[in-house]
């Protein structure tokens, strides 16, 4: 694992987002030990020890569920199509900014691209205020 | 007892967001944690990552175990080399 450790971080990050899109394809189990090792980042080790099973049967068991969802990927490309749409947003929302100088505009332009931003599932900042909720 | 410094997921979803926690190696995914030393945003352009170097410090000094991906975290914001250096002054 450490050979490749620049890419360890955004392999993470990629299939912690595969894994939103994805999840209700897998088996259970691979839901469970998929949660396991990527939102808690548990090792392979501590999972094998949790469910009484062998290292390299955890280890079979993520990299079969990782092939899965990037197959499922390769089919629907819901990912790609949902940082696709965030970009637009994004942009979308500088040029507003830049251009149109009625502030009564602007603000309902802004709402707007916010509702889109809100109906493909995620609000602008990832982090404070949508974690709130979990911590209740 | 082992303790182990670990990312958590939080973030919505489609968004994820993590925190750096330390917790005990043997309190399975109940949320608990002893201390949270950080976070880490990759959705950011550029990725956005936030440690508190001096508790870091004190808990890898005091042999905490880092997981795989936050020790990739702490070489990236150059705790470890500070780390390591440390080690080697005593």
């Amino acid at each position: 694992m450490k050979e490749n450790e620049p890419d360890a971080l955004a392999r993470t990050t990629r299939i912690n987002l595969l894994f939103d899109f994805y999840e209700s394809l897998l088996t259970e189990k691979q839901r469970t030990i998929l949660t396991y090792y990527y939102h808690d980042d548990f090792s392979l080790g501590e999972i094998a020890s949790e469910f009484g099973i062998s290292r390299q049967a955890v280890y079979d068991n993520i990299k079969r569920a990782e092939g899965a969802l990037e197959s499922y990927e390769e089919k629907l490309s819901l990912l790609e199509k949902h940082e696709r749409l965030m970009r637009l947003a994004d942009k979308l929302e500088q040029d507003v900014n830049a251009i149109v100088t009625n502030e009564w505009d602007k603000r309902s332009l802004i709402e707007a691209i916010g509702q889109f931003r809100a109906a493909e599932g995620t609000a602008k900042e990832g982090g404070e205020s949508s974690w709130q909720h979990l911590k209740a | 007892m082992a303790v182990r410094i670990r990312l958590k997921r939080m973030g919505a979803h489609k968004a994820p967001f993590y925190r750096v926690v330390v917790s005990d190696s043997r309190s399975p995914r109940d949320g608990r944690f002893i201390e949270e030393i950080g976070t880490y945003n990759p959705v950011a352009q550029p990725a956005q990552v936030n440690i508190d170097e001096e508790k870091a410090l004190k808990w890898l000094q005091t042999g905490a175990q880092a997981s795989d991906t936050v020790r990739n975290l702490l070489s990236k914001a150059g705790v470890l080399k500070k780390f390591h250096e440390l080690k080697q002054q005593k």
